[in-house]
């Protein structure tokens, strides 16, 4: 069956599901800020004694509420917010009504850890969804004192670091290069600063951010694993306002405000690291003249025009830094941009239009009379995305579209300096379009049983100019020469893929606060990165799928109890998946693949698959917030020419993993924050023995990989908060002090199997007499009980 | 790169400590035989050694096989070289005067315990060196002070340009990770002709002998994934560390066998940095 015969069927299968038509006409309206008219999102409307039968506004803070009989009270609450409640008369049906809170400041008696209605998790359709706000982010303890998005993450269930002190995800046996991170619907090819360390986003910049962990909607995909959707804010409307903080190794201010008016609004956000001074301090001179920093640059501007459309511009730039002695550099820089214009049509019906650009760049220099050179290399993503939506009158909203996308992988270019005798390497650049459609229902087929259904086909093309070998048998070999070669001219197709991924998910509800949910999604992933060390690393080589490469295919399926307790203050789940990946890819031994146009020899392919079971206690309201996450997981990958063929653990299998996060209000002035983690250690590969060759001692590993496993990895974090409870004052200032790792647990960061000369870690051959020599271990850590101060303010 | 990215992550060592840990590691149910073997066209570099792998921790000397049957034949014309254990040196040598010839084929025949352990190579042609010459250079980055040696010559091959240079210093082989000096055709060849400069810092008096080594494919790319995994730090940043892919087959017998064959042309130089 063709593709659009397949969508055609399913689109009428969608709607052929019984439905309960809704009769009267809706309250429409729109929350703001009674303070600078900002729009609310997450405030939940609803009649009073009619919670369950409530709604919560939109990204633009609308809403539409069914109305039963009226006069009613209309309630509205938001996290920080004073409750407001509203009498609603038949008149206010005519027109779209404004409803503005007034904001609680710092008199909270309860807080919220979500920006989400309280019996969410239960009747949403979400299974594997995780939504944090930067409510929840400012409050954890952190590295350096510098708020982290993607290590907050690293805190839910069912996502795994790298390693320490790292913000790489592995989200359910995912690799890191499965998660799709998108700022306002742009993807971010290189979420990283300092090597991992940091991650980009600076998070007075971000409204929300939403993690997938593999139940994405249909109007999202292109990862195999995650989406991690980062939105950024928008400026407040009515005055000029600026938040910031001075941190331990960086400072950072938000301005934002009225941009021409009250139709339009800015928000410019920078963040810079002073790491450099560090360096000043440190005895070796080779450290001491280094230059170390990054930065971001958040801007964006929204204009409402009129009451139905609005457009924003947003845009981010962020850039890392390494210099030696003013001669070597190591520079690389995101810059993201994306435009959003949201219509709506009608109280039932939305456009959202988006284009994007995406393009990451690094450039590796070396200033020297004889060996000097400059290497750069540059991706970029441009993308248009259209999306409608209609909300039917039988309780189900139709969403369709189409996304477009186009990369190009610019060459990877060596180019040595004048005196350098060496050849000038330049791979040849590769382009690919994807094209998707996609259609979703959300339909509630009893009040019981509600369902999405959706379906997402993707049409790729490698696209020319290039030169596509061809090898004896098909089967690219380092140690075979291509028999032939085809060239290919400009935008002409190289080889070409489609897949259709279908997404299911059912809730059924089997009390008001206990819900079951299944769900089943398929992906596709058409660039990844030709690498297999754990962590990234800037000059990481990303290639498109070819004629020798094949998409990455994911299949999940997942399944999820979720309970609430105590009016909402607690809820609890329990979600388990099984998940199959298909073209998996891992590297030859000794596969050179930074400036090979034949990359696909050095590649190996197979499958890969995961499982796990996810638990969740969390605490949303009260002075103590927090929650329990426990995940036993499990992942394989079984790839020809690895491990013997047999199946292996990725280094990022770790099958216990617990993160406890809880945070409490003393008073008005003083609260506390504080993190435990512990999880299996990574699996790695320790020696088995040693050999002398080439007069030397060679470690001597199995032939079988990632046997054996680090010490069990633990840390407890901490901070202490005082705010400054005068809440008449326009400037607000916090004080936070944090340590990182606060009982010094030496977690390694790795192991060095290498020959210990005179008893001492530190001693090399170079150094003088040698009087003793012994294989030995040598572990490294990072970051034993580590304190951070950082002023906060806003005004 | 290796030095730069050294450096890069030396950054991280300013948040990172070390400390020497013991591990409990587990052990190879056998010990399996390394064989070393360089079959070329000057005798006193053919020699075949033959150890066996031990525990990790094992602080004994490497336990040396001197009761293998060893020979090397030539394809061809099926003559067979034998080699005889010598104390002395510690390993097994051929006649001095036996020696590779360009463009035959050798089969490395290793008999041990009712193991038999073959290698094949392929005798290339040397490359040309002119000359070799010397210069002081003060400190830059990634440099040390003192002198260094540009070695000129002329690689004229196409294909099977798999190099590797042995640096012995005041009679000590550098064999640190860092020093070995491998290189291929990636960058180009022209820097034989213009100079190809060691990356090391030599000192006035200093006898420096050079031994230029033209390889197969598959010893090359054995030495480089022993210098990969010589540089594997067992971190994030490392690929999963694995043994290099020998260029030995065991046709008899179910052991396991790790090391390399060499078949190659030498060209030496010696050079002794002058006083002033």
């Amino acid at each position: 069956m063709s593709f659009f015969k397949t969508f055609a069927f399913c689109a009428l299968l969608l709607l052929a599901v019984p439905t309960f038509s809704q009769t009267g006409k809706p309250l429409v309206g729109q929350v703001l800020d009674a303070g600078n008219f900002a729009p609310l999102v997450g405030a939940s409307v609803y009649w009073e004694g009619q919670v369950q039968a409530g709604t919560t506004t939109d990204v633009d803070g609308n809403f539409r509420l069914p109305v039963a009989k009226l006069p009613a009270k209309l309630i509205l609450s938001y996290l920080g917010y004073t409750s407001s409640i509203r009498q609603v008369e038949a008149r206010d049906l005519d027109k779209a009504q404004k409803f503005y809170l007034q904001e609680a400041d710092f008199s909270l008696e309860e807080v919220l850890i979500q920006e989400r209605r309280g019996d969410e998790q239960v009747k949403n359709m979400e299974l594997g969804k995780s939504t944090m706000s930067m409510e929840t982010l400012q409050s954890l303890p952190a590295l350096f004192g510098e708020v982290d998005l993607l290590r907050s993450l690293q805190l839910l269930p069912g996502v795994k670091s790298a390693g320490e002190g790292t913000t790489g995800l592995f989200v359910r046996g995912g690799s890191a290069d499965q998660n799709l991170v998108q700022v306002d619907g742009a993807p971010v090819y290189n979420a990283a600063h300092f090597f991992g360390i940091f991650s980009v986003f600076n998070p007075d910049g971000i409204k929300k951010v939403d993690l997938y962990k593999g139940n994405m909607p249909a109007n999202f995909g292109g990862r195999a694993s995650s989406l991690i959707d980062v939105t950024l804010r928008d400026g407040d409307s009515d005055r000029l306002h600026g938040e910031g903080g001075i941190g331990t190794i960086s400072s950072r201010l938000t301005l934002h405000g009225p941009l021409l008016g009250k139709n339009s609004t800015f928000l410019l956000s920078g963040r810079r690291t002073y790491a450099d001074l560090f360096l000043k301090l440190a005895k070796d001179p080779n450290l001491r003249n280094n230059a170390l920093n990054f930065y971001d640059l958040n801007g964006k501007v929204s204009f409402a025009l009129g009451e139905r459309d609005k457009l924003s511009l947003s845009s981010y730039q962020g850039s890392d830094f390494l210099g030696l002695d003013g001669q070597f550099g190591l520079g690389w820089t995101n810059w993201v941009t994306a435009v959003n214009w949201n219509r709506v049509n009608s109280d039932s019906a939305f456009f959202d239009l988006q284009a994007y650009h995406s393009r990451y760049r690094y450039e590796v220099g070396l200033e020297d009379r004889d060996s000097g050179f400059d290497w750069t290399n540059s991706l970029s993503e441009s993308g248009v995305k259209a999306a409608w939506t209609r909300i039917l009158p039988s309780k189900s909203t139709l969403t369709w579209g189409i996304h477009t996308q186009l990369y190009h992988f610019a060459p990877n270019d060596l180019r040595p300096s004048a005196n350098n005798p060496i050849n000038r390497l330049q791979t040849t650049a590769v382009q690919g379009a994807l094209a998707n459609a996609f259609v979703a229902l959300s339909q509630e087929i009893t009040p019981k049983l509600s369902a999405e259904l959706g379906l997402r086909q993707g049409v790729y093309a490698q696209l020319g100019k290039g030169i596509q070998y061809l090898y004896p048998g098909d089967k690219p070999d380092p140690e075979v020469e291509p028999s032939d070669s085809i060239s290919f001219g400009r935008l002409e197709k190289m080889q070409s893929y489609q897949g259709l991924e279908p997404r299911i998910a059912l809730r059924y509800l089997i009390q008001d606060d206990f819900s079951l949910k299944l769900a089943y999604n398929r992906n596709f992933q058409y660039v990844q990165i030709a690498s297999n060390s754990s962590a990234g690393l800037p000059i990481d080589r990303w290639i498109l799928a070819g004629k020798y490469i094949r998409p990455i295919q994911s299949d999940q399926v997942s399944v999820g109890v979720f309970k609430n307790f105590d009016q909402n203050r607690w809820e609890f789940s329990v979600e388990g998946y099984y998940k199959d990946l298909k073209q998996v890819i891992d590297l030859r031994n000794g596969a050179r693949v930074l400036f090979s146009n034949r990359v696909e020899t050095e590649l190996l392919s197979g499958r890969g698959w995961a499982y796990g079971v996810e638990f969740l206690l969390r605490k949303n309201k009260g002075k103590t917030t927090g929650w329990l996450g426990y995940t036993w997981s499990r992942a394989w990958r079984q790839i020809d020419g690895i491990s013997r063929n047999q199946p292996y653990n990725p280094r990022f299998d770790r099958p216990h993993d617990l993160s406890l996060v809880l945070n409490h209000e003393f008073s008005a002035a003083w609260s506390a924050g504080l993190t435990f983690v512990y999880s299996t250690g990574q699996a790695v590969s320790f020696p088995v023995g040693s050999y002398t060759l080439d007069n030397q001692s060679v470690p001597l590993y199995s032939n079988y990989r990632n046997e054996d496993r680090f010490p069990d990895y633990h840390r407890l974090d901490a901070s202490v908060t005082w705010k400054n409870p005068d809440a008449g004052r326009r400037w607000k200032g916090s004080w936070n002090f944090g340590v990182y790792n606060l009982y010094g647990r030496k977690n390694p960061f790795s192991y060095d199997f290498r020959v210990v000369y005179n008893n001492d870690v530190n001693y090399s051959p170079e150094d003088g007499k040698i009087v003793s020599a012994r294989p030995g271990v040598v572990m490294t850590y990072l970051f034993t009980f580590l304190p951070s101060i950082t002023y906060n303010y806003r005004f | 790169m290796k030095k730069i990215w050294m450096l890069l992550f030396a950054s991280l060592a300013l948040f990172s400590c070390q400390e020497e840990v013991f591990l409990d590691l587990g052990k190879k149910e056998n010990r399996i035989p390394v064989v070393e073997a360089y079959w070329t066209d000057q005798g006193i570099f053919n020699e075949v050694k033959i150890s066996l792998s031990k525990n990790y921790y094992d602080t004994l000397e490497k336990e040396v096989v001197k009761d293998a049957e060893v020979f090397i034949k030539e394809l061809a014309t099926g003559k067979k070289i034998a080699f005889r254990y010598v104390d002395a040196t510690r390993s097994y040598r051929a006649n001095p005067l036996e020696r590779a010839r360009i463009g035959e084929t050798y089969q490395l025949n290793v008999s041990w315990r009712g193991q038999v352990i073959q290698g094949e190579g392929l005798m290339l042609a040397p490359p040309t060196v002119d000359s070799v010459s010397i210069s002081f250079e003060k400190e830059r980055l990634f440099r040390e002070e003192g002198y260094y040696l540009k070695v000129y010559g002329k690689i004229p091959f196409e294909d099977n340009n798999n190099y590797r240079i042995r640096v012995i210093e005041n009679d000590t082989l550098k064999n640190q990770r860092e020093d070995y000096l491998l290189f291929d055709d990636t960058f180009g060849l022209t820097v034989f002709e213009e100079g190809l400069e060691l990356g090391y810092a030599f000192q006035q008096k200093d006898r420096v002998r050079l031994e230029l080594y033209r390889l197969n494919k598959d010893a090359y790319d054995y030495l480089s994934q022993l210098v990969n995994l010589l540089f594997n730090d067992g971190g994030l940043f490392s690929p999963p560390p694995q043994n290099p892919e020998t260029n030995l087959k065991v046709v008899t017998g179910d052991t396991e066998v790790l090391g390399y064959f060499v078949v190659s042309p030498v060209l030496t130089r010696t050079v002794v940095i002058p006083f002033n």
